[in-house]
């Protein structure tokens, strides 16, 4: 090594022990753990890993039929937070997106539902106009649910556009525009339905929320007989749209400039802007997409209940800004990926049916989800510093 | 750096290790139910919870229990997670009466016998449905109060004004208790002209603290109210603090008490009425209940009934003061007060 050293220029001499230190620091048990820690992929080993030892404890977990159901719960979750990731990347947080869900929800079906009871809704201020004994506006109509989605996207849209332009044309806190707007549209989705869900909901909606495009049944051979529970659903609607979305939304963080844009707003907005970067228009994009992406959870959220539904519970912005923490999204932002957020809903839907299996009490379940966060949060600190380490090495 | 990698390496093993061999369920039988509430808010449904969980595992039935945080969705993933696992019954708390509908539904699309217990679905026609007639048993309260303000308004002669807490009206319940009120309200309104002023009525969404606020503000804007029905007893509490400053919380007998009736039949009503300020509640027979659910459902299970489809009804009693000492041991909410339920 030293002969060698010797007929080396001083810079690939230095290079050759770098590379030496690296090749140190990556041997052994801790070497592979830094690797693993630094890895993209980290928080899909962890599920996996939590998986396999939780199926030994509750094997029931491992069955195809529970299997299929998780993955049905995740499609919703990553939906909405998928517009978390890309508020989150850019520094900010929208508290807003469950009763953007609760008014959407609301909004498409008053203009789908079909048969509305006059003894549940004659008190709404809505009754008479936007609300008959037939339904909705569009009721009956064959473009009601088109119509619905439609509407409820650009109402999502439209409520994202609202945080964006308060939070960058009056310079407010996102915490702070986000908690008004949540309020606002929350106690406006409880004043119009009058804290009642509305049912009716055509069947073509319902699809959107929990139809299946191709089923599988695993069985040793195939007889007219076979039980409804044992067909699996496997590729479905919720799927589809929630991939979809998924799809458009890494295409817009790794190949745009709007994406690269995003992420120097996130580690440093004023640097971005002497850039040149236009900062008050991107940060309106991602909250309107926050807010497109918000109603579009709310659409697979409440076809697969099937009402219009006013209020969601709020621990549900637990889960989903949990998921796309876990997924390694900075909540300082200039950090996260979509991938990470697949990954970290995943992992969230799994530790959610865990915590159920192991029947605890609710106060538990939440205590231990917000721990949760909280580690996967210490983590990506750790992470980054490994990653630093290795990026100056 | 290489230490903190150690610990965190370990850590995480021991998180993984304690969160998934934390309280593994062992007990096996030949029947396994399903059991998904919708929280437990309540005295009512602690009790109800309590009533179902042991009878079912006093017959040796393996109970898998799902608590939804009032979350209907949520609630919906947990029966298909019990669906998916092979469970014989499944037994519901809703979180209301839409989502029941579609939970049911799921259930039965897979076989899966189901029971709702005591928040019916908004559609009745679909499985085993068990309920109190909230109408009788409120009716039967309030009429016990209406002939108190009958005898009050034939010696003074000046109209009653009564005031009803309203539960949320998504919930079946909160409208048949709310019917029950209105329906003796406007029957003695018409066999007595003159006897009740315009019922107010005050929001509570089942929610202690919207109770609070709106009736606060109801009784500044009215303070004669002679009369208060609360739809559920988990509120007199609530009303309590709302009277008690404004002098108004007086026992029967003594002047300026405000006649006072609910429905549930708790253990802080059964205290209340013991104690002289509440004169009436409508009970429901939570241990009837329990009983009907589970013994439809066993016969459901071993018939291989997979969508059996019945309502059974609990009738309701009240208990007033006039009863409480001969009819205290048929009240859940008495058996739990005798119990020290409330000094835990």
């Amino acid at each position: 090594m030293a002969i060698v050293q010797d007929k080396l220029s001083p810079d690939s001499a230095f290079a050759l022990t770098n590379k030496a230190k690296r090749s140190d620091r990556f041997s052994g048990g801790i070497g592979m753990l830094r690797r693993l820690l630094v890895s993209d992929y980290f928080v899909l080993y962890l599920t996996l890993l939590f998986f396999l030892v939780a199926s030994i404890f509750y094997p029931t977990l491992s069955n195809p039929a529970s299997i299929t159901n998780q993955i049905q719960n995740f499609w919703p979750l990553l939906a909405v937070a998928i517009g978390q990731t890309f508020v989150l990347i850019i520094g900010g947080i929208d508290l807003s997106v469950i009763a953007v869900m609760g008014i959407t929800s609301v909004a498409g079906a008053l203009v789908m539902a079909e048969n509305l009871d006059p003894a549940f809704f004659d008190k709404s201020p809505v009754w008479g106009s936007l609300m008959t004994e037939a339904g909705g506006v569009l009721a009956g109509n064959p473009l009601a649910v088109p119509a619905a989605v439609l509407t409820m996207l650009l109402i999502g849209t439209f409520i994202g556009w609202l945080n964006g332009v308060a939070i960058t044309r009056f310079n407010l806190a996102p915490f702070m525009v986000t908690l008004v707007t949540s309020t606002f549209f929350a106690a406006l989705a409880l004043w119009l339905t009058q804290s009642r869900n509305i049912s009716g909901i055509p069947e073509a909606y319902v699809t959107l929320g929990k139809g299946d495009i191709v089923s599988i049944y695993l069985g040793a051979k195939l007889t007219p007989d076979i039980a409804r529970r044992d067909i699996l659903p496997f590729i479905t609607y919720p799927f589809m749209i929630a991939a979809g979305l998924a799809v458009v939304a890494q295409f817009l963080l790794s190949r745009t400039v709007f994406g690269r844009r995003m992420f120097s707003i996130g580690t440093n907005r004023k640097a971005a802007e002497v850039s040149g970067v236009p900062t008050q228009s991107v940060i309106i994009r991602v909250y309107m997409f926050c807010g497109f992406c918000a109603a579009m959870a709310s659409v697979l959220y409440s076809g697969r209940l099937e009402i219009g539904q006013p209020s969601f519970p709020n621990n549900l912005l637990l889960d989903i800004i949990g998921a796309a923490v876990i997924g390694g999204t900075s909540l300082f932002g200039g950090k996260g990926s979509i991938r990470g957020t697949f990954f970290g809903v995943a992992f969230f839907v799994l530790l959610l049916n865990i915590l159920n299996a192991m029947r605890l009490s609710p106060f538990i379940i939440d205590a231990v989800k917000g721990a949760f966060i909280l580690v996967a949060a210490l983590l990506d600190i750790i992470r980054t510093r490994v990653a630093n380490q290795e990026q100056r090495v | 750096m290489k230490t903190s990698m150690k610990y965190l390496g370990l850590f995480v093993i021991a998180v993984l290790s304690v969160v998934v061999s934390f309280g593994v369920v062992s007990a096996q039988t030949d029947v396994t139910i399903c059991f998904g509430f919708q929280d437990l808010e309540t005295e009512f449904w602690v009790a109800g919870h309590r009533a179902i969980t042991e009878t079912l595992r006093g017959q040796g039935i393996e109970v898998l229990e799902y608590n939804a945080n009032e979350d209907p969705n949520r609630q919906l993933e947990q029966i298909r997670e019990c669906i998916a696992q092979g469970v014989d019954g499944i037994i519901i708390i809703p979180q209301d009466g839409d989502s029941a509908n579609t939970i049911v539904a799921e259930a039965q699309e897979n076989d899966v016998p189901i029971a709702v217990f005591n928040r019916p679905p908004n559609d009745r026609s679909a499985g085993v449905i068990v309920v109190a007639d909230n109408v009788s048993a409120t009716e039967q309260a309030v009429e016990f109060i209406a002939q108190k303000a009958l005898r009050q308004f034939e010696i003074t002669g000046e109209a009653v004004t009564p005031l009803i807490l309203v539960g949320a009206l998504q919930d079946t319940n909160a409208i048949g208790r709310r019917d029950g009120f209105f329906n003796v309200i406007t029957r003695y309104n018409e066999r007595y002209p003159g006897l009740f002023n315009e019922p107010i009525e005050v929001a509570t969404e089942w929610d202690a603290a919207t109770a609070l606020a709106n009736l606060e503000a109801a009784i500044t804007a009215n303070p004669n109210v002679d009369f208060i029905f609360t739809s559920s007893d988990f509120l007199f509490p609530t009303i309590r603090s709302v009277l008690e400053p404004r002098g108004m919380w007086v026992p029967m007998g003594q002047p300026g008490h405000v006649l006072l009736a609910g429905l549930d039949g708790d253990a802080t009503a059964c205290q209340l009425i013991d104690q002289g300020y509440v004169d009436a509640t409508g009970v429901q027979n939570l241990f009837l209940e329990a009983e009907l659910t589970m013994n439809r459902l066993l016969q459901a299970i071993e018939a291989g009934e997979t969508a059996p489809n019945e309502v059974l009804l609990d009738p309701g009693f009240a208990l007033t003061a006039g009863n409480i000492f001969f009819q205290r041991s048929d009240m859940w909410g008495c058996v739990l007060y005798d119990d020290g339920f409330l000094d835990q």
